[in-house]
């Protein structure tokens, strides 16, 4: 059991740090492998390629690793907290919010184009908001049922809305396509800079589930006889998912699969859905899994850049599917 | 706000005049009840009449509108989460069975209410996970999922759970309601075993016979009231089994601790079609 779920982090941590290399390495323009590593450690002769490395394709892989783990962390806790193997950050809302602040700034407001990110995040968490508060209030409040219901019907509002925008100015829609889509930009660290807040916050409250999750997982009674709130744990829950989502649509665009099908993956492979294993392991897989995208998705078509998006999905469904044949 | 005191002399768990609403509508309204260490109490009583929320209440899972319950002299209004998880153990009617969690990683959970937020397990965790394993029997699976698990099997995985809290009450809301007979009589003998080794047990039960067998003593639930308490053979009479329960019963108990409830299943029915041949 124990070297099984060694093996895995292994397995990951390998895939990590090799996709992390073919991303810093591979691009437009090729650099050796043993320049990219002089330049990391501060090292390398001064020139275009050290130019690129630092400024385009560093920041670039740093962001695709903290958005990869970000959603698989958001897809954990909303799995745990809503003890439901279909939730991911759609499930509340997060990634339609996102979508429609998005479109709205990119189609509605063309000029304030700086504003995308800012608009993803704070629809994304508008969205949540309205979810949880839906789902707290009336009976039965901050129950499983009333939290799904909700999330759909709120994430269904915010979709209209975006079809909405995109039916108003048909002739801007191609911009959106990309967002959409889902995919990572070469514009070095000014997003970063401003959203990195919100994954540190996200991240911290996941830390802190961890044992909590594991109570949940034998039933609310359980949970709240050991001590445990378990609507307390599940709102908190929602929130660090709703950060962790809206700031990873806010730099990359809608990538919701990822959330939902990187903790399958690690249970699945590690043969455990204990909080201990799942948190942090969905957090090296989500990274491992975009950072590998997104290269490909640089270097299948040079100097073409294709969506991320629609890539992962080509890596992780063979994947996954193949996991869940032997899952039973 | 200061550490509630708890009184080692007083008894465990006792609950007097216990007044409970869920959603407006009054379930309890005057339910006593009192149990002493190395005691196994059976609540029993016909269906909707209180007795899953009279336990719920009493463990702080449910508010209660008035009465009081003290766990070891204290208000149970002053004990909040962890402190009264190492008290008393619940064991829910229908726990929820996850998928990819072992026996042991279950147990482990129980013991949680004793690792603080920020500290790991340490040697007397892990070795209070394995004494309530193998005080439940459930050490011979301990690496299996609990998805594979027959019933009789994940209900004892239960009670390790709450063994693992290693509190002097363990309450176990119906947990042979959809046993088989031996899975049942397995559990009957664990609990009452634990109850010989000196813990508080409370435990809901239908089975009436089961209760007459297990029970140093038996409080009868009606109607939102606790309408008697004693030992199984004074408080379990036809009288009141005919008064409660609506039914013509008898409780029999053999000299070897056997019981049976003679019912007479058709009642007058069958007299009526019995002159009629």
């Amino acid at each position: 059991m124990v070297a099984r779920r060694a093996l895995v982090v292994a397995a990951l941590l390998v895939a990590l740090l090799a996709s992390i290399g073919a991303s810093l390495a591979l691009g437009a323009i090729d650099i050796p492998f043993s320049q990219v590593v002089d330049v990391m450690t501060g090292g390398g002769e001064e020139g275009p390629a050290k130019q690129i490395l630092l400024q385009l394709r560093l920041p670039r892989t740093v962001d695709a690793i903290l958005v990869g783990a970000a959603l698989g962390v958001a897809g954990a806790m909303l799995q745990g907290a809503l003890a439901n193997p279909l939730a991911s950050p759609d499930v509340i809302g997060v990634t339609a919010g996102a979508g429609f602040g998005a479109v709205l700034i990119l189609l509605a407001f063309p000029g304030s184009i700086a504003l995308l990110p800012v608009g993803a995040l704070a629809f994304g968490l508008l969205a949540a908001t309205i979810v949880f508060v839906v789902a707290w209030i009336g009976p039965d409040g901050g129950g499983v049922g009333r939290l799904i219901l909700a999330g759909i019907a709120i994430a269904a509002l915010f979709a209209a809305g975006t079809t909405g925008l995109m039916t108003a100015y048909p002739d801007r829609v191609q911009s959106a396509v990309f967002f959409l889509a889902g995919g990572l930009v070469s514009d070095g660290w000014e997003e970063m800079r401003a959203i990195w807040p919100y994954f540190a916050v996200g991240f911290a409250i996941a830390v802190c589930l961890i044992r909590p999750l594991d109570r949940l997982a034998l039933g609310d009674d359980v949970a709240a006889s050991l001590g445990t709130r378990p609507r307390l744990i599940r709102l908190t829950a929602g929130a660090s998912a709703a950060l962790l989502a809206a700031a990873s649509a806010a730099i990359a665009g809608l990538l919701g699969f990822l959330g939902l099908v990187v903790p399958h993956v690690v249970r699945m492979a590690g043969g455990t859905a204990s909080h201990g294993f799942v948190v942090p392991v969905s957090a090296l897989g989500g990274a491992a899994l975009l950072v590998a995208g997104d290269t490909l998705a640089r270097t299948a078509k040079p100097p073409l850049e294709l969506p991320v998006g629609p890539f992962m999905v080509v890596i992780g469904v063979p994947m996954f599917l193949w996991l869940l044949r032997k899952a039973v | 706000m200061a550490r509630p005191v708890l009184d080692e002399s007083a008894p465990p768990l006792e609950v007097s005049g216990l007044e409970v609403e869920i959603s407006g509508t009054a379930i309890l309204h005057g339910a006593d009840l009192r149990i002493d260490r190395g005691e196994l109490v059976a609540v029993v009583g016909p269906n909707g009449a209180g007795k899953s929320t009279l336990a719920r209440s009493a463990a702080g899972l449910q508010k209660h509108a008035a009465g009081e319950v003290r766990w070891m002299g204290q208000d149970v209004r002053r004990l909040r989460g962890r402190a009264l998880a190492r008290i008393r153990a619940f064991v829910p009617q229908r726990p929820r069975v996850p998928a990819g969690v072992t026996v042991r990683d279950a147990v482990r959970i129980g013991r949680s209410a004793h690792i603080g937020p920020l500290q790991r397990a340490t040697h007397s965790d892990r070795d209070a996970v394995e004494r309530a394993m193998e005080r439940a029997g459930v050490t011979r699976f301990a690496e299996r999922m609990l998805t594979t698990l027959s019933g009789g099997e994940l209900q004892r995985v239960q009670i390790a759970v709450g063994l693992a809290q290693e509190a002097p009450v363990l309450m176990a809301d119906e947990p042979t309601s959809h046993l088989d007979l031996g899975a049942t009589v397995s559990v009957a003998r664990l609990l009452r075993r634990l109850a010989n080794d000196g813990l508080a047990v409370f435990l809901v039960v239908h089975d009436l016979a089961l209760a007459a067998a297990v029970a140093d003593k038996v409080v009868v639930m009606s109607r939102g009231r606790s309408v008697a308490a004693g030992p199984p053979a004074d408080v379990l009479v036809r009288e009141r089994l005919a008064d409660v329960w609506d039914v013509d019963a008898e409780l029999d108990t053999g000299s070897l601790g056997q019981t049976a409830l003679r019912v007479a299943w058709l009642g007058d029915e069958n007299d009526r079609r019995g002159t009629a041949g």
